[in-house]
């Protein structure tokens, strides 16, 4: 006798069924890191170009010297801001220099300035990464939890940065895309100085600058 | 050779790794949804709106299939969902592969960061562990879905198809 079609089809539907409803209440009942809104993602956040802008010279800055953002005069095209290191900024070659956008990478050194000078610092990895150590100071935004924009308001609140004040957004380096998504995500709230960090984490750990642990 | 492949001590085993797979796949995803969804993302492969509730109905999915070849109940239609959902990953880690962009897995949950060409070396791995598993998936349905004799019902082990 040839199976009847019903005799799988339900239940390889109830099969669907009972997981829907077991995620439905798992969701319900998970605690803000580990829920998933059912509607959007963060990745839903649209495109951008990263300007990366590389310095001539490899070598540290010296201690003391001030990362400095600025923007250039108004006009009625205004351009995206620029950040300028140091006093005296090692002569750049033109074409090894692409003009920034709101945007932009950095290098380690970059970073360690920006933290000197007082710049807030996003961390946007998971939430458990940031407990087990992150960069003193920084705020923890991971970007794949559900209480990511909570987040965001707590450090809005606190900070109170202008959409052309410069934020240092980082991950885990490498090819870790989250600082990405979290400067797109910022970007379409109307943040135009956006600096990603782009070694991350473990690059600061190996240059041996100051971290911290514990709950976010 | 027929008889050999329809062992059912064969059947049996095939049936048991299938569904301890499946369980030992389902458990670190169904602890952390938001880490399966950054898993699913980095496949690129699927549109944003899909990514959340893919991260996390997949996962709850693969549970009850695995359970329900563990303890013998369902095994027809939870071969046939272990069996799309095994040829939907050997899919999109065959496209990643082709267009040589590394993943990781995201099979077992979230996995160490891996420079690019170990995640590559990876894929290929975790590629011809699916196809293997397709293949006990294949042994089984031929084992149960052969059953012409039943449309429903449980045999002498208590087994239902």
């Amino acid at each position: 006798m040839p199976h009847s079609p019903r005799s799988i089809a339900l239940p390889f539907l109830a099969l669907a069924g009972v997981a829907g409803v077991a995620a439905l209440i798992s969701n319900g009942l998970a605690s803000p890191s580990r829920h998933l809104a059912w509607r959007g993602s963060v990745a839903a956040q649209p495109s951008f170009t990263v300007q990366v802008e590389r310095p001539a010279s490899r070598e540290p800055m010296p201690q003391g010297h001030a990362i400095e953002a600025s923007r250039p005069p108004a006009s009625d095209h205004p351009a995206p801001p620029i950040m300028r290191l140091g006093h005296t900024p090692p002569p750049a070659k033109p074409q090894e220099v692409v003009a920034a956008g709101p945007i932009r990478e950095i290098t380690g050194p970059e970073a360690w300035m920006a933290f000197q000078s007082g710049m807030p610092f996003l961390d946007a990895r998971r939430s458990t990464e940031f407990t087990e150590g992150h960069i003193a100071g920084a705020w923890c935004t991971p970007v794949w939890e559900s209480d990511l924009d909570e987040r965001l308001i707590s450090f809005k609140a606190a900070r109170r940065p202008g959409p052309e004040d410069p934020i240092v957004i980082y991950c885990s380096g490498g090819d870790c895309r989250d600082s990405h998504l979290l400067a797109a995500k910022l970007l379409n709230e109307g943040y135009d100085h956006l600096l990603i960090y782009r070694d991350g984490f473990p690059d600061w750990l190996a240059q041996k600058h100051p971290v911290e642990k514990g709950r976010p | 050779m027929r008889r050999l492949l329809l062992h059912p001590k064969l059947t049996l085993a095939a049936r048991m790794i299938l569904g301890l797979v499946f369980l030992a796949a389902a458990l670190p995803k169904v602890a952390d949804p938001p880490g399966f969804a950054k898993a699913i993302w980095a496949y690129a492969l699927f549109p944003s709106w899909a990514l959340n509730p893919l991260a996390l109905l997949l996962p709850w999915l693969e549970l009850f299939c695995g359970l329900a070849l563990c303890l013998g109940r369902w095994i027809r239609a939870a071969t046939l969902w272990i069996s799309a959902l095994l040829l939907s990953f050997s899919l999109a880690l065959a496209i990643n592969l082709a267009r040589h962009h590394p993943v990781d897995c995201g099979c077992f949950g979230s996995a160490a960061p891996r420079s690019e060409p170990e995640r590559l070396v990876d894929m290929r791995w975790a590629l011809l562990r699916d196809v293997g598993l397709l293949l006990l998936a294949a042994q089984v349905s031929w084992t149960f879905f052969g059953k012409h004799d039943r449309i429903t019902g449980s045999d002498s082990e208590g087994t239902s198809y």
